[in-house]
């Protein structure tokens, strides 16, 4: 019985507890913030200073991009499609040349930054604009040149990586480890068409002569460059026999 | 130093009625109509009504800037800045009203028509009456009668009756249960606020709010030998004016809007207002009983007597938006508990320590 007393005193929390303890916090708060300004940012008229990889709308820096499409296939939202459009620079009197570009459907972009963090040029790029609001769907569609943003050198974001057994000692996150992944060619597949080499972004495919066939033409391979290449996945999905796949390489 | 406002809207009345009404009738000819209005039981009852709306419109914009004080210091309180609307959001409420006045008055299909449209009459009607009896300062007032403070708390019982009244005819679980809420807990509250009351009366032998107050100029404020009746009052006031700690009928978290769930539009703008009317009584009750009404340090002579009063009636109503922010509602249970346990006793003592002043001729 004195035990059950006991816990009932320790469950209730008495007048120290449950009425003067409130009071003097609530009352410290309301002359700390009478003394100074309240928390309240009055929105359209102050504004809150955002760091550089605040992740807004994606940009683009129209001459970084190599057009892989990464940012294509990596968009969990699948708001980014590439758009074949003039490019920028061009010499006096030539017509410019055709080059891949994303286009963002902002209206459709959940802001996670997934682009920019696996572009491998760091040509997609996070903004702070975040005021996207319009009057149309239509002008929620970004085309590349609208989608363009000069940027700070603060506006990449990268994956950093830390390993669970580094993280007491102080080691700093360094970079993602890029080029994990290389295309892997199935030779009996292969039909040796080049479209690999000809599609690459980067260059980093080359087609080898291996061998002659009965008629005495030459047998033509990919052969991948580990350094060049940015495992973009474009040589992969433009086989017309499915003859590469995407692997890890060590 | 005050302005006698029965002395002032006679006057007033009897120009605008002999000299000046009267003059024209006389001039176009209906002498019979100008004897008429000249005559005392006229003028009189047009002092009456004319008195009677300037302190209503007085009250109600007292009651309107203290939903003002309530938004800005709740705001303060939890570090936000409360009303924008306005120099310093003091329009803000002008533009709720306005919102409330164009809404769509709805009456639920399965409520009982008539309640539910008499309940909320009821309270305005009650609430808004009780500024009747409520002084200003020796010369502002209403009426003056001789039993003012049991008047005010009988009004006072009024409002949950009409709160179980709308509770139950709405036809809805939600203002049912806030309605019983109403009921069980004015059981808690009244007990303890009628005896604490009683000490006051003890000391100042009367009941009128204007010889309470002459009493506590003479003497003391009766905060001071009546502290413990103070706290017993104030804690059942806030129960009796709904607010939190105590807003069981109206419990946001638990029961939507309470009572009051099912009433909508310029209905739910006058309760809402209604709350706020009966706050303004309720603090004006405390700084009448307790804190010496217009009473006020000699040297401060200059500011006028209702000014003083209504100063004062701030700064009880700022403690009581304190006390809203800093506690946590309690359970119907515990304020039955707290009421009989805790208030009842305490103003029982308090009533005590009165008789032994009295007796003792202390004061």
């Amino acid at each position: 019985m004195a035990e059950s007393k006991k816990t009932n005193r320790q469950k209730e929390l008495g007048l120290t507890g449950f009425i003067f303890r409130p009071m003097w916090l609530t009352l410290k708060q309301t002359l700390k913030s009478s003394r100074h300004r309240p928390n309240t940012v009055q929105y359209p008229w102050e504004k809150l200073v955002l760091p550089d990889v605040y992740r807004g709308r994606p940009g683009l820096r129209f001459e970084k991009c190599i057009g892989c499409g990464i940012c294509m296939r990596m968009c969990p939202t699948r708001c980014i499609d590439l758009l074949e459009v003039d490019d920028i620079k061009h010499e006096e009197g030539k017509p410019p040349a055709k080059v891949k570009r994303p286009r963002v459907n902002v209206g459709r972009c959940m802001m996670c930054g997934y682009c920019a963090e696996y572009c491998p040029t760091d040509a997609m790029i996070v903004t702070p604009e975040y005021e996207l609001a319009s009057y149309t769907r239509e002008e929620m569609i970004y085309d590349p040149y609208k989608l363009q943003f000069a940027g700070v050198p603060g506006n990449e974001v990268h994956i950093l990586e830390v390993l669970p057994s580094e993280l007491k000692k102080d080691v700093p996150p360094r970079p993602h480890v890029k080029n994990v992944d290389l295309p892997v060619v199935e030779d009996k597949k292969c039909i040796g068409c080049s479209r690999c080499a000809k599609d690459c972004p980067v260059e980093a495919v080359k087609m080898v002569e291996v061998g002659v066939n009965e008629k005495g033409r030459p047998i033509k391979r990919p052969v991948f460059d580990k350094e060049k290449c940015v495992s973009c996945e474009t040589c992969v999905e433009v086989c017309p026999k499915s003859a590469l796949t995407l692997q890890e390489v060590q | 130093m005050y302005l006698d406002i029965w002395q002032l809207l006679t006057g007033l009345v009897h120009w605008l009625m002999v000299n000046i009404i009267g003059a024209i009738l006389g001039w176009i000819g209906f002498h019979g109509v100008e004897h008429w209005l000249g005559t005392p039981g006229v003028l009189n009852f047009v002092t009456i009504i004319v008195v009677g709306l300037v302190v209503f419109i007085v009250g109600m914009l007292v009651s309107i800037t203290l939903i003002w004080q309530e938004r800005k210091e709740l705001g303060r309180l939890m570090d936000r800045r409360g009303t924008q609307v306005g120099p310093i959001g003091l329009f803000q409420n002008f533009a709720d009203a306005l919102k409330v006045l164009v809404k769509e008055h709805i009456v639920p299909e399965a409520a009982d028509s008539m309640v539910y449209n008499v309940a909320p009459v009821i309270i305005i009607g009650v609430s808004l009456m009780m500024m009747v009896t409520i002084p200003y300062s020796p010369g502002f007032y209403m009426s003056n009668s001789q039993l003012s403070v049991l008047l005010t708390l009988a009004l006072f019982g009024v409002v949950p009756f009409a709160v179980l009244l709308g509770g139950w005819a709405s036809n809805n679980k939600y203002t049912l249960i806030g309605g019983m809420r109403a009921a069980a807990q004015i059981i808690a509250y009244e007990v303890p606020l009628l005896l604490s009351v009683v000490g006051v009366v003890i000391l100042a032998g009367s009941l009128n709010f204007f010889d309470i107050v002459a009493w506590q100029q003479s003497h003391v404020w009766l905060v001071l030998p009546m502290i413990i009746g103070a706290i017993v009052f104030t804690i059942s006031m806030i129960a009796e004016l709904e607010r939190v700690p105590f807003d069981l009928p109206e419990a946001e978290a638990e029961l939507v809007e309470g009572w009051g769930t099912e009433y909508g539009g310029m209905r739910f703008g006058l309760i809402m207002m209604s709350e706020y009317a009966r706050g303004f009584i309720g603090s004006s009750m405390i700084t009448l009983l307790f804190l010496g009404g217009w009473d006020m340090p000699a040297f401060l002579n200059f500011i006028p007597d209702g000014i003083w009063f209504l100063a004062k009636v701030f700064i009880v109503f700022g403690i009581i938006i304190w006390i809203r922010g800093a506690l946590p509602r309690v359970r119907t249970d515990q304020i039955l508990n707290l009421g009989w346990r805790r208030l009842l006793p305490l103003a029982v003592v308090n009533i005590a320590i009165a008789i032994a002043f009295k007796t003792l001729g202390w004061f």
